[in-house]
């Protein structure tokens, strides 16, 4: 069932850079499409539509259903103390798509403080990966403690950089009082099934 | 499980003439429910939750809809359902001699949301409050702060 004119449901997806975000929707967005989600992507870079780009050339969506908007300052900001250029892209999508059923908004990358604003995003989840060392979870970083899903990506390379990915796991779930933590490995298109359950669970209604 | 309640609107403020009777009616005669929602929770507007009576809900509000504590979020024969706001916890800050801008520079910049009583600063506590404490202490140990309660 669909709630209708409320417009989409708005999930975030940050995390610092190259934590493997675009990767992460590149393997969600066939799945969710799949799972008969009506789906548009919003991508946040500094000075560039690189992401957006990269999504339209894998062809994965329609083009229109990918907007970009580019930050220009520091990418937490337009997340966080002023999304209104977010705000205005969605509402867009909406208008356009009165069916949709889901935006997901990547943020820039950025570093371990940024979160994302309620006005913004109903939801929103934070990348981090493997590669970054296994003492990120420890550094308490308030994307890492506040965000609805911590996502632990590139398990793939935890034997090449001497990552414990158990210990790192435990660390974080405990950093996060308990509150979701999932791996992936986008490279293999492992665990993205579970973090597609996690946010439709979330935010989307599927009743009988 | 059965199917959760879509609560896709807010009907209106317990406090309303307009609802103030219906509500007392399903005191008498229904079931009165209650959401609470964690002050930190109030700007969403999806979500799923539980009534203290234990009725699954899923929340889609309009994005121009804001919750608030007493809003009445179900109402039919049988059964109202009313939002109550958890407890905000506050932390009340007393800035040490001339450290008053220090302090609020500090806050703004760790986006702690805050209101001012007199000479004091209150931050509101959104999770565990050693992670505020840790950011207190280079000032408490410096003067610069003192923590009231
Ligand atoms: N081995 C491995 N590589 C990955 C994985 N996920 C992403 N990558 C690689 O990591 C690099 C960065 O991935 P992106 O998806 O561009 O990361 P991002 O977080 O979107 O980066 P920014 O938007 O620039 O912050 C790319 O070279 C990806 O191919 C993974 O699970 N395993
Ligand atoms: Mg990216």
């Amino acid at each position: 069932m669909r709630t209708n004119g409320h417009g989409a449901a708005r999930v975030g997806i940050g995390g610092p850079v190259g934590s493997g975000k675009t990767a992460l929707l590149e393997r969600l967005i066939p799945l969710l499409r799949g799972r008969g989600i009506d789906l548009a992507v919003i991508t946040n870079d500094l000075v560039t539509h690189e992401d957006a780009e990269r999504l339209r050339r894998a062809r994965l969506l329609e083009p229109e259903r990918i907007l970009a908007v580019e930050a220009g300052a520091c990418p937490h900001t337009v997340i966080r103390e002023d999304p209104t250029l977010n705000m205005e892209a969605a509402d867009s999508l909406d208008r356009i798509f009165p069916d949709l059923d889901l935006i997901l908004i990547e943020s820039g990358g950025d570093n371990l403080a940024s979160t994302f604003s309620l006005d913004l995003v109903d939801y929103w989840l934070f990348v981090i990966d493997v590669a970054g060392g296994d003492d990120i979870p420890r550094k308490r970083g308030p994307g890492v403690i506040q965000s609805d899903l911590l996502v632990i990506n590139k398990i793939d390379l935890h034997p090449y950089v001497g990552v414990d990915l158990q210990r790192m796991r435990a660390e974080a779930a405990a950093v996060r009082n308990g509150r979701p933590v999932l791996c992936t490995n986008c490279r293999a298109d492992e665990g993205i099934a579970a973090v597609a359950d996690a946010l439709c669970d979330a935010v989307l209604y599927r009743g009988a | 499980m059965s199917d959760p309640l879509v609560i896709e609107s807010i009907i209106g403020d317990r406090g309303d003439p307009a609802l103030a009777g219906r509500l007392h009616e399903i005191g008498h005669h229904g079931v009165m429910e209650t959401l609470v929602v964690d002050p930190a929770d109030l700007p969403r507007r999806r979500f799923h939750s539980l009534t203290d009576a234990g009725t699954a809900c899923f929340v889609a509000l309009p994005r121009s809809a804001r919750l608030f504590d007493g809003a009445v979020v179900w109402l039919d024969g049988q059964r109202a359902i009313v939002v109550r706001v958890g407890e905000q916890r506050w932390l009340r800050l007393a800035p040490g001699a001339n450290a008053a801008l220090e302090l609020g520079y500090l806050a703004g910049n760790l986006h702690w949301r805050v209101r001012f009583d007199g000479d004091c600063l209150l931050v509101a506590v959104d999770g565990p409050i050693e992670a505020y404490l840790a950011r207190l202490k280079d000032f408490q140990q410096r003067g610069k702060v003192r923590i009231v309660e």
